[in-house]
Parts: C-alpha cells; structure tokens; sequence
C-alpha cells in the first residue's frame, strides 16, 4: 500500500468532526527508513471534550498512534505525516514542525500523556511532590498556585495529597501510584489528556474506580480525552466514540453505540465476540484465529484478509479504502455490508449490557 | 526498537534469541530419558552456546583461553625443553636468537619454556578455585534461600563471618601454615572465602525465585528439597553463576600470582608469578636490557585475565536481565545485589 | 525497626569477636605455634632458658604454659584492651607500629578508591550518553584491559619506569628520609610525591571495572520509562542527566565503593610491599615473614575491623541513601 492511497481514503467525510481539536493526516511511523510502518498512514481527528477509545490487540500500533500526538516516538523510530492541533483561539499549528522549544511547552500544557505502568513513570529515587514541583518550574509556572492546583486534582482522585506529595513512588500502592500519575499529567491544565493502557496492570477493581474518577475529571476540567487500551468492554465503558485498530491501521472509526452494536468490520465483531462475557455461553466464545501480523510481514491487500472469514481475492489484492458506512462510522472493509449479515454478535445487545470488562490478551 | 514489535514489554521478557533458561522443570514424566538427555544438551549446552558465541567478546575470550589450553597442551606432550638454568646465553632479548623467542633470563633461563611449563598448574589451579568458590556459593545460597528459616539465617550468619575476614591476609596464613603444593589444593586455598559475597546474592535471588508458581506448583505436588533446588532453583541462577565462575577465575589469576611474586607461596614450581618475583628481585628494574624479563610474564597474565574478562563480559551481556531489559524496556531492581558481588572481584 | 539497628549493631560486636578467636586459633596453626619462633629468638639473645617463659608471658600478655582456655582469656582481654603486645622483629609495641601505619594505608586506599570512583562514574556516564559510538567501543575495550591488569603489574611497570629509569619519583618509603615528621609543607610535599605512584597502580586497574558498572547501570536508568516521561515533562537536559540518570545510576555503587575499601586495605599486603610504603600492608606482610605473631595478628585484626565496620556503615546507611531500599532487607524476611 501506499501513503496516496490511504491519504486520498482518510479525507473522507467519514472522519471529520464539527470541532476538532487535534487532526491527523497521514501519520506514518518507520524504524527502518520507510521499508515497513508500525504506524501506517493513519488519519484520524479528536473532537474537542470528547472521549475518544482506542482499541487494539498487542502490537497493533496503537501506542505509536499515542506517541504521535505528542511527536514522542521513542529512537530511532521516524514520524512523518501532520498532527495538526487546533489551540482555543482559533489558530492552529503543526505539532511536528514545532522547534524544541515549541514542543518542550506544547506537551504536559497543551496535550498531556499517562503511560501504562506508573510505577516505572516516577523517577525511584524523588518524591511524588518533587516531580510535581519541578514540572511547574520546568514550564515557568507558578509553583505555590500550581502545587494548590495539584493538591485539588489529588483530592479529586481521592487521595491524601499531602501524605502522597510527602511520599516515594515505592511507598504508594499501583493503584494510588496511576491516580498520582494522572494527576501529574494534568498539572499543567492540558487540553488533551492522552492515555496509552493506563489500566493495564490494575486490578479490575481498581481499573473501575480509576475509569469513573476519569469521566468525573473530564467533566470538571472539560478535558478532551484519548483513552488508548487492549480492552474493548473497559474503553466502551466511558468513551464517547472509538476507534478500532488492526496491523498499525485504523480500520473502523464509530460512536460507541455504533461500534459495539452495529460495527462493520470482520475483525471488530470477532473481537467482540471473542470478549469474555459471564452470561455468554462457553461455545459462543470464540477465539480469533491467526495472529496478528508484524511490521515486516503486513500481506498486501486487507491486512486481516488471512485471518478473515469473509476474504475475497479482491480483498487478498486490493486494501480496503476507509469508507463511510453510516453517518460518523467509518470502515475500511470491502464486505463491511456484509459483516454485519453473516457474523452475528453473540452477545445480547441491550443499551447497557456490554460485555464485562476483563478481557485480556497478555 | 523495543515499540516497534510490542506494546506490552512484558510478552519481550523471553527475548535474548529465545533461551528459556527455566527448562523443561516441570514437564511430564513420560518423556525418555533419552529425549530429556537431548533437550538436557539441547537447553543447557547447545542454546546458550549459541548465544554466548554470538557476542565478539565471548568468542575472542574463548579463542584466547582456548590458546592457553593449547600452550598447556605443548607442556603437557613435552613439546617444548624444559626450563633449566644456563641452558641458554644470558639476557638474551625477546626475538633475538629464535631457539629463544621470548629471551633468557640472567641465569640463562628459556624464558618461554618457564611461561609454557607454568601453564597446565595455572589452568588447574584456576579452575578449582573457580568450580571452589561458585560451587560453595551455589550450594550455600540456594539452600539457605530455599530452605530460609532458621537454616537460612545460620547459613547466612556463616557468610557474613566468612565475607568479614580480609581475604588475602587469610590466604597468606594459610599459605604459610600448609604450604600447598597441590595447585589444585593452592586454587581452593585462594578462594577460601570467595564463596560468601558470591552465596549472599544467589541468595537473594533464590528467595525470588521460590516465591514463583512452578515451584510452588512443585512444592504442592510433593517433590523432595534437593530436586527442587537442583531442577527448578539452579537453573535460574546457571547464568548468573557461569559470568562469577569466570571473574571468581580471574581473582585466582591476580591472587595468586601477586602471591607467588610476593613469594609467599611455595617457590618449588614454575609460575608467572615466581619469573616475575625473580625478574624483580634480580635486577630488571634497573636496566632496560633485562625489561623483557619483567614484560614476558606479566603479558602472560594479562592474556589470560583478558580472556576470562571478555568471556565474562560477553556471557554478562547475554545472560544479564539488566543489560537485556535495554532492549525490553522493562527493569528488575538487581542492581544493588549485582553491584555488590562486581565490587567484590575488584580486589585486585 | 530500631530493632533491626541493635540487632545489627550487636552483629558488629559478634563478628569482630569471632575474627579475634580465629586469630588467636590461626597463631597456634602455623608451624612451630606461637613460641617456638619467639624461645629461638630469646635464646639466641642470651636470654637464660629459665626465664625465657616469664619473659614471653611479659611481652604477649600471654603464659605459654598456661591451659589454653586461659590463654584465650588473657589474650582476648588483652586485645580488647588494645593491648596487642610487644612486636618480636621490631621490639616496640604493637599498637604503636600500628598506630604510625594506619595513616599511610587509609590515606593511599582512600584517596585511590576515591580515585578510582570518580574516574569510573565519570567515563561510564559518557560511554552510556555516547552508547554504540566509536567513543564508546573503544571506552569499553580500554576498561576491559584494565580491568585485566593486576595492580601490581601497574606498580612494578610504573616504579620500573617512573623511579627507577627516569628518576621522577621516589622509588620506596612514605616520606623522604631527610624530612622532619612534623606537619610540614616539605613533609606533606614529600608525603604525595612518595604516594603519588602507589596510589597511581592502585587506581589505575580499578577504573575499568568501575566505568564499566557505571555504563551499565547508566544505560539500564536511560531505558527506563520514567526518564522518557521526564522528557516529555519539558525537564532540562541537566535535570534529567544530575537527578534522573547520574543518580539512579551511581546510587547502587555507594555500597560497592565501602565494601571496596575494606576489601582494598586487604590487597595493601601486595602494594605496599613493592613500595615499600610502611603502612599496615606492609608491617603484615613483614611480620609474616619473620614469625612475628602479635604484629601479624594485630595488622589482621585492624584489617578486619575495618572491613567489617565498612560493610555495617554501608548496611545502615545505604536506605538513607536510596528511598528504595528499606533498612534490613528482603535477605531478613524470610
């Protein structure tokens, strides 16, 4: 495939919105000098104040497509393509021609990130409240009214903020050490909060908890909200819209309703029927066959072709355009008609019944 | 790289070409005991061979102590004369008659034939010290970590003890009371209290380990102590003891050899240290005609001491999770217990 | 937790007890056992055979006819007095040998571990910033070949080169033997100049491993996530370097750099000999040579102590140091 191709497919009306805070075009990820993509020309856009859940297996590209919007691909990975973010006034810049300076200020105060696994987020050997401090006086903020700041945000995660400012990363439990770390991330009153598996290593307990203070905080400080996961029942929970993304692509772009009840990729119903579900009985439960390719070996033509039930030759040859399917639902499937016909969903659909959350793949 | 392949670091851990270092502990008891010899040689011998060789400095460090095993070899077969005083003219410098390539010494010594003929005790002596110091330290430290209670707190009472006497002056004691001359006996004696920081930090590492599922699944199922520790502990802790086998050899090499220069130990035999001791005492300091004297011996024990180090950088390189997890991106707090036991090989 | 502090403490007090055991067992190991050496010696003197029992009692605090138990009594009591007796080779008390040494020893050992550290810490942090660079490769093969070179070849090489055949250097002694031992400026002038080659070996092998620690240890910290999240924090390069990198990289050496300089003290038996630098290495290993058991005992006990105070300081400091560590260890929970 290549970048035309999907550049003329992403632009698409499927995949505007009315106000977006932050477009992608084109987002292409390479470690090897452009042979192979572990993003692949990925168009999206964020609306502002919403909940936007990305889901994907391990290795998908969904923490590339994280990374990208804050220009933060780690070495030696290359990011070309626009991420274009729209700032509050009106004007609108592109993140990866910002010089360092530029960037140095557009990250933590413009978009903000948490990344799975706080414990390795904290510096060992600091206390929480050092990390808080010198955020503040690294972007030239006013550290007493900053760190009052951070003491509400820290009440608002039901913490004990001076006990937690006064403590070790270490001497705080997984789940406090995430709420800490989602506190830090906002410290700087971002715009957009970008979180690549922030749950992953909590217990489902704590993961519920962590997901209502997250809605609770995007409502109070009007947050716009990237919620990047393996757990399609957890994201479904609280996002507003969701994205699905398969082999380093996106392949479907709907409103939540539309995405667990009517989605139109193959590879978006196989994954929600192979979502565990207590009620669901155990031959309905149906694993994905294959697995999901690596950078190198991406086939031509539909990347899930060889894992698709419904593969044509024209979909082994030709890759699927990212078409409109309904209004704000967007797909790139040849048979998405199709799909929806021929592979049921086994679960029973009611307004609140998604699947229990807890599936995982690791 | 680590993003491009994962998203989750924690499915990296098997990385390092794909050596499962836990085996095939707890698999069924219906294999023969011929396809568990094969996958015996297959997991512990073969893989980790691969491994090893594939990193430059373990397969020049292998090449290099492989050519001391060659010079042991010649010493061995008679290939080379014997040294013995006047055999040859005096201070005859290095390459100047080929009959003596490395030169004579001021009694007219071959000194090539004292560095071949010292070899063969060297190699054994630093091996025993070597299989000594890491065998003790294994055995003390899986069993008092496995066992922990009260037979790990007096194991570990014992190291501590046994860690707080100063190495060498202990060593120059004993030298002096049971003046060895077994080299094998002098390699055990060298390293008599190596063992101890050795055997603390295995130890810490087995109290990790116990607490994991399959030896606790082993535990369950009933199988005895000593194969537990043999079949699910020592595997685990093979790499880390193979790397301190080599620098435990490496401190037998500096150790004894200042000891021999410094003539506490028995002058009977050839070695590097004994040449240089002589080389010392008669006279090379003082002129720059006999330096080859002093330079023969001492390249000699820098050769080999560079190749046990490379061996143990390399195999260090692949073995160790702390430099692996570079690439996997995730970290094990290790690092106090492991800079502990790398201070301690620094002595000399 | 106090607890584990006096039980630690206690520790201390324990071991230095047992080494001082072994050593009175260790005299009566060696050849001849601690007397006949001594009975030789005061009989050759003129000593009349009669006295010679009394006179030994009254130089080692010990009764050579006495049941051991009692002299095990009389010479711990002693020892824990200070009172290591009279040295048999040099005649003066042996806490006053000592006394004059330890200096010496301390300063070398200090000053080239110090040395040593700062050398290691500073070439493993380029190495790791520079990692995979032609700096780096060749940084690492010159630590390997130091890492190979004993100390004492650097000693001899050096001593052969730098005091013998140049002359820039003094070949042996802690001070020149014209200047008064007062404190001085010509007598701490010539104190460096005649230190300046022992504590040179004694540095110069160690830097190799040391930098090859601190590369490890550097690279291990940069992977680390939380350096990465710095970044994007908009921290300063030399916040990130000082407080994320160089110390979480350097605080797992503090214990080894303790440890090391007890462990050092041990190997001055080798250094000091060559230079013959009187310090405690070098009254060890001369008393040693002439059977003079207190000097010998005493020089092992300091060096002992030393080594054993040296681990109890790293142990009860080190989880002031690094917040990760809490004081007592996993090692005690089982």
């Amino acid at each position: 495939m290549t970048a035309e191709q999907h550049g003329t497919a992403n632009t698409t009306t499927a995949m505007t919105t009315d106000d977006p805070i932050i477009e992608i075009r084109n987002a292409a990820v390479t470690y090897d000098g452009g042979e192979t993509f572990v993003l692949d020309h990925v168009s999206a856009s964020i609306e502002r104040g919403e909940i936007l859940g990305i889901v994907g297996e391990s290795g998908s590209g969904k923490s590339m497509f994280a990374d990208s919007l804050l220009d933060a691909i780690p070495d030696p990975g290359r990011l070309s393509g626009e991420i274009l973010y729209h700032r509050d006034d009106g004007t609108t810049v592109d993140v990866l021609e910002l010089s360092d300076d530029e960037l140095r200020e557009f990250r933590w105060e413009e978009v903000s990130m948490v990344f799975q696994g706080a414990m390795s987020s904290f510096n060992p050997t600091m206390k929480i409240g050092g990390h808080f401090k010198e955020t503040l006086k690294a972007h030239d903020a006013d550290v007493s009214a900053g760190m009052e700041f951070g003491r509400e945000l820290l009440s608002d995660l039901y913490l004990d903020p001076e006990r937690v400012l006064d403590s070790y990363p270490h001497e705080l439990s997984g789940g406090m050490q995430q709420r800490a770390l989602i506190a830090l991330a906002l410290i700087l009153e971002p715009e957009v909060l970008v979180m690549d598996e922030p749950t992953a290593a909590l217990d489902l307990l704590m993961q519920r908890s962590i997901l209502t203070l997250l809605e609770d905080l995007q409502e109070k400080y009007d947050l716009t909200m990237v919620f990047i996961t393996h757990d399609l029942p957890l994201v479904a929970e609280l996002a507003d819209r969701m994205a699905v993304m398969y082999a380093f692509q996106l392949i479907e772009v709907a409103d939540r309703e539309q995405l667990i009840g009517n989605s139109g990729h193959p590879y978006t119903r196989a994954l929600l029927n192979a979502t565990p579900d207590v009620e669901a009985p155990l031959e309905e439960m149906r694993p994905i066959e294959g697995q999901s390719p690596a950078p190198i070996n991406v086939p031509p033509g539909c990347s899930f072709a060889p894992r698709c039930p419904l593969a044509t030759e024209e979909c082994r040859v030709e890759d699927p355009a990212f078409t409109r399917l309904d209004s704000g639902h967007a797909v790139a499937c040849h048979h998405a008609e199709d799909a929806r016909e021929e592979i049921a969903l086994h679960f029973d659909r009611h307004e609140d019944s998604i699947p229990a959350s807890g599936g995982d793949e690791q | 790289m680590k993003r491009t392949e994962e998203d989750d670091p924690r499915t990296l851990v098997t990385d390092g070409a794909g050596v499962d270092w836990r085996g095939s502990s707890t698999s069924s008891v219906t294999v023969t005991r011929e396809e568990r010899l094969r996958e015996i040689y297959e997991e512990s011998v073969r893989k980790p061979f691969i491994v090893a060789w594939s990193d430059s400095r373990t397969r020049l460090g292998l090449l290099i102590i492989g050519f001391y095993f060659l010079i042991a070899l010649v010493a061995i077969l008679g290939l080379w004369r014997e040294p013995s005083t006047s055999q040859a003219p005096r201070y005859l410098m290095l390459f100047e008659n080929m009959n003596y390539p490395l030169g004579t010494t001021a009694s007219g010594t071959d000194l090539a034939a004292l560095i071949i003929h010292s070899t063969p005790d060297i190699l054994l002596m630093v091996t025993s010290g070597g299989l000594w110091a890491t065998g003790i330290a294994v055995f003390v430290g899986t069993v008092a970590g496995y066992k922990g209670g009260s037979v790990g707190r007096v194991l570990m009472s014992i190291s501590d003890f046994v860690m707080a006497i100063p190495g060498l002056p202990l060593v120059m004691i004993l030298a002096i009371t049971f003046n060895p001359k077994n080299p094998i006996l002098l390699g055990i004696i060298i390293n008599i209290n190596y063992w101890a920081g050795l055997g603390r930090s295995i130890h810490s590492q087995v109290l990790t380990i116990r607490e994991n599922n399959y030896v606790e699944a082993s535990r369950t199922m009933g199988v005895s102590t000593p194969r537990i520790i043999l079949k699910d502990v020592v595997p685990n802790i093979m790499p880390y003891v193979t790397v301190n086998f080599v620098f435990a050899a490496r401190y037998v090499v500096f150790a004894s050899i200042g000891l021999f220069f410094l003539g506490v130990l028995p002058y009977s035999d050839q070695n590097w240290g004994v040449t240089l001791n002589f080389a010392y005492s008669g006279g090379a300091l003082f002129s720059w005609s006999a330096a080859h004297w002093l330079l023969v011996p001492m390249v000699a024990i820098i050769g080999l001491s560079i190749g046990l180090i490379l061996l143990g950088q390399g195999m260090d390189r692949v073995f160790n999770p702390r430099v692996r997890t570079r690439l996997a991106g995730e970290s094990e707090s290790t690092a106090a217990v492991d800079e502990k036991d790398t201070g301690m090989t620094e002595v000399l | 937790m106090s607890n584990y502090y006096v039980r630690r403490t206690a520790r201390v007090f324990a071991t230095i007890f047992a080494v001082a055991t072994l050593t009175f067992g260790l005299i009566r190991l060696l050849p001849g056992g601690p007397f006949t050496q001594l009975r030789a010696q005061l009989l050759r003197q003129g000593v009349p055979a009669s006295e010679v029992d009394a006179r030994i009692a009254n130089l080692q605090n010990i009764n050579p006819n006495a049941p051991l138990w009692q002299q095990y009594l009389d010479y711990m009591s002693s020892v824990a007095q200070g009172n290591f007796g009279e040295s048999i080779s040099l005649g003066e008390p042996v806490a006053l040998i000592i006394a004059e040494a330890v200096p010496w020893t301390v300063f070398v050992v200090l000053v080239s571990t110090i040395l040593m550290f700062a050398f290691g810490i500073f070439l493993g942090s380029l190495q790791a910033y520079w990692e995979g660079s032609r700096f780096d490769k060749a940084f690492s093969g010159l630590s390997i070949a130091l890492m190979s070179i004993p100390f004492y070849v650097v000693a001899v090489i050096s001593l052969y080169v730098f005091a013998y055949q140049w002359g820039w250097l003094p070949t042996a002694g802690t001070v020149g033997a014209s200047v008064e031992k007062e404190l001085s400026i010509p007598f701490l002038l010539s104190a460096l100049e005649h230190s300046i080659l022992p504590i040179f070996s004694y540095t110069l092998g160690g830097i190799g491993g040391q930098a090859l620690a601190m590369r490890g240890n550097s690279i291990q910290v940069l992977g680390n996530d939380y350096v990465r999240v710095a970044r994007l924090r908009g921290l300063a390069d030399r916040r990130i370097a000082t407080r994320y990198v160089a110390r979480n990289a350097i605080l797992p050496m503090y214990t080894g750099f303790l440890l090391l300089l007890g462990f050092r003290l041990s190997g001055t038996v080798i250094l000091e000999q060559i230079f013959s630098y009187t310090g405690l290495g070098y009254y060890m290993f001369a008393a040693l040579k002439a059977n003079d058991y207190p000097l010998m005992m005493a020089t092992f006990l300091v060096i002992t102590v030393a080594l054993i105070v040296g681990v109890y300081i790293a142990d009860l400091t080190y989880s002031k140091i690094d917040p990760r560590i809490s004081a007592g260890g996993s090692d005690e929970a089982y």
